[in-house]
């Protein structure tokens, strides 16, 4: 059973396409990361999943059903620009959007989620008075009151310190725990990694990968070397040409990593760096998400051959 | 709760709350009663005595003239409505003419400037003999007061009687009848005759009351005005503020764009009844403690609320739609007068249509929908009224027109709360209403 249902959506403004002919399918129960560079669609795709925007083509089932326009309470949207009454009182706000949300028990699960929190103490003073994370708390319980089926968290960790962060972090893997489906937008690679059940990238309007890390890891390969040198970086030399068969080298401080062309032997290009350098560190693995994002919506290697 | 209740209810106790609410609130009958106080206060202030010089060139005007305006002065102050106070009283000193006629008048106008008197008139030798040609400028008259006062029309009474009084002496009636010859009658403002539909009686038309005539139907439109202005043209920039804040999108899941502007609207429509009910209350119980309930316009309160209520609805809707459009409440601003417009342009031809309440600039005036709230409230508010039907119809534009522009206000809204950048143009936002 599948929470989103996306099929053959397209979005244009003015004449650029927002998104393109995208199908999608996010399971029940999942946690689903939305990653991909500003501007490729990915708040455009959450909006019209949460119903803010309609697609121009395709069609949208949530929980089997088409979209229509008509609001529930099923749907918790955490929005990247995010805003709330800033004169409002924290309890008198969130109050606000569990009713408008159609929450019943409203007070109840206002007072655990401040709880939960750390918010308890400033329940009652207004929304202004608070720090950004502590706002940006008040924005997420905004949105889970009452619990929704179907979470959709527009970069919830933006700005957030590491503890509110991990808060965050701890109430969503709880959600999930009980159900909720969550997508949610990050432009940190690592919390896609260690977050996400599956993972979908949107580039230019078009998905480019969908699915879980391991699979998309595979699909790319065992194709990156990953070497440590005593000396550093100089000592491998800068050039591409001085090591054959590698067609992108990334200097990363204490560790290098090398991306091998196909056909290239990885006991070859061990023997060329040993004949440089003293090696402490070799070892050859498949690529991270941060470097399969930078190859699809980064500069091309003929523009910077080097990082 | 329906969201639409949520969202009007959480916005109302919000508006009410708010100090720029309750200062208004306070501010508008002391502006108002203010008004009034000022008034009587400046007619109190010249309540003094003032002084007036009487230069006769026909050497025999100026006693007969002086007593006219005497007397005119006494009674003018007897039937004032504000009482004797309201009017100053006037004495007279007769100087006689100097050779240098010029250089006398140069010299009472220093005592004018200085304050010693308030008035010079100066009577030509012919004024006792006008003839067809030479009738105007006998008698002018030299004061440091504003074109704007009375002293023209006053003036001009009491010399033409007086003169009169002379002149019929002159050609011998007994001085002692003259009084009897020359007394004024009152000329009395009445109401229509009506007649009474249920009972089919003639009813006779009351004596016009200044303040029921006139203070009244003013008092109703400017509370009008004041009430729709105060009520709506804060939407502007409060939604403009909202949307600069990313208010709505974190809204928009759990309620739709109409949902929210239609909260919105009903929030001023509950702040701005709130505001009326209590004025119209607070103005019913002063008219009881001064004993003139009976000046109230009871039949008039429906038709004001009615109005009251459209307006509100109208300029709530454009202020939301126009603030959703704006980047911020600095944008909002350049919008501002589309708001005004429906309310300014009828208080521009108050006065007209005080004057010709059924005139055809009027009627016609009253039947665009914008502009009907006022108008016609003002023009039923007179004491000539307006034919049933009218207000009816006029109605029946206005809730057409009232839910037009909900409708574009709306469509306007759901793409303005999403939109960024510069605030759009006129032309651009009707292209909002007519997208898909």
């Amino acid at each position: 059973m599948f929470a989103v249902e996306i099929s053959n959506i397209t979005k244009t403004f003015e004449a650029v396409a927002a998104v393109d002919q995208l199908s999608l399918a996010v399971p029940e129960g999942s946690i689903y990361g939305f990653i991909g560079p500003n501007g490729s669609g990915k708040s455009t795709t959450m909006r019209m999943i949460a119903n803010i925007l309609y697609p121009d083509s395709g069609t949208i089932r949530v929980f089997g059903r088409e979209r229509s326009g008509t609001r529930s309470g099923e749907i918790g949207y955490l929005p990247e620009e995010r805003g709330v009454y800033r004169k409002m009182r924290v309890r008198a706000l969130l109050e606000f959007h569990g009713e408008l949300r159609g929450g019943r028990n409203v007070t109840a699960e206002v007072n655990a989620w401040l709880e939960r929190l750390g918010l308890a103490q400033r329940a009652d003073d207004k929304v202004e008075t608070l720090s950004k994370g502590m706002s940006q708390k008040v924005q997420f319980i905004a949105t889970v009151i009452p619990e929704p089926k179907l979470l959709i968290l527009d970069e919830p960790f933006t700005g957030l310190d590491p503890v509110s962060a991990d808060s965050i972090r701890g109430a969503v893997l709880e959600m999930r725990k009980r159900g909720c489906t969550v997508i949610l937008s990050t432009h940190d690679m690592g919390v896609a990694e260690s977050l996400c059940d599956s993972i979908f990238m949107i580039f230019r309007g078009k998905k480019v990968l969908d699915g879980t890390l391991a699979s998309i890891q595979s699909s790319y390969g065992s194709d990156t070397i990953r070497v440590e040198v005593e000396g550093g970086a100089y000592m491998l030399g800068n050039q591409l040409g001085e090591l054959p068969g590698i067609e992108r080298i990334k200097d990363m401080g204490q560790i290098q990593e090398l991306r091998m062309a196909e056909g290239c032997d990885p006991q070859q290009v061990l023997r060329t760096l040993a004949a440089r350098a003293r090696i402490t560190s070799f070892s050859v693995v498949r690529p991270s998400l941060h470097d399969i994002f930078v190859r699809i919506a980064g500069p091309q290697p003929e523009e910077a051959p080097v990082e | 709760m329906n969201r639409t209740l949520l969202i009007a209810k959480r916005d109302y106790l919000q508006a009410i709350r708010s100090k720029a609410y309750l200062v208004g609130l306070i501010l508008f009958p002391l502006l108002f009663g203010g008004g009034f106080l000022a008034v009587s206060l400046a007619n109190r202030g010249s309540a003094k005595d003032l002084r007036v010089a009487v230069v006769d060139h026909t050497g025999v005007s100026a006693a007969a003239v002086i007593q006219a305006a005497e007397e005119s002065n006494r009674k003018a102050r007897s039937g004032s409505s504000f009482g004797s106070q309201g009017i100053p009283r006037f004495s007279f000193e007769e100087v006689k003419p100097e050779a240098d006629h010029t250089a006398q008048l140069l010299s009472l106008s220093d005592r004018i400037r200085s304050g010693e008197l308030f008035l010079v008139l100066d009577i030509a030798p012919d004024a006792l003999r006008p003839s067809g040609g030479s009738k105007h400028d006998l008698v002018r008259y030299y004061t440091n007061s504003s074109g704007l006062d009375q002293s023209g029309l006053w003036l001009s009474s009491a010399v033409n009687d007086g003169l009169r009084r002379l002149r019929l002496a002159q050609l011998g009636v007994d001085p002692a009848r003259v009084p009897e010859l020359v007394l004024d009658v009152d000329v009395v403002s009445m109401n229509l005759v009506t007649k009474d539909p249920a009972t089919g009686n003639i009813v006779q038309g009351e004596k016009k009351n200044p303040i029921q005539a006139a203070v009244v139907p003013l008092f109703l439109v400017y509370l009008l005005v004041m009430i729709t202005l105060v009520g709506s043209a804060p939407n502007l920039g409060a939604v403009a503020e909202d949307k600069m804040q990313r208010v709505f999108e974190m809204l928009l899941t759990s309620a739709s764009p109409f949902e929210l502007m239609l909260g919105k609207v009903l929030a001023s429509l509950g702040a701005s009844l709130t505001s009326s009910t209590l004025y119209i209350i607070g103005g019913l119980l002063v008219l009881e403690g001064l004993a003139m309930f009976g000046l109230a316009p009871l039949s008039l309160l429906p038709w004001f609320f009615v109005y009251l209520i459209a307006d509100v609805l109208m300029l709530s809707a454009l202020g939301v739609a126009l603030g959703s459009a704006c980047a911020t409440p600095h944008d909002a601003q350049h919008l501002a007068f589309l708001l005004f417009i429906p309310i300014l342009v009828p208080m521009f031809l108050v006065t007209a249509i005080v004057q010709q309440p059924n005139g055809g600039l009027a009627i016609a005036m009253s039947f665009i929908p914008p502009f009907t709230p006022v108008i016609m409230l003002l023009r039923q508010a007179l004491p000539a009224g307006v034919p049933w039907w009218q207000p009816w119809l006029g109605l029946l534009g206005v809730t057409a027109w009232a839910a037009a522009v909900i409708w574009a206000a709306a469509r306007i809204f759901r793409i303005g709360i999403l939109s960024q950048g510069k605030a759009p143009k006129l032309a651009e936002l009707a292209q909002w209403v007519l997208r898909d």
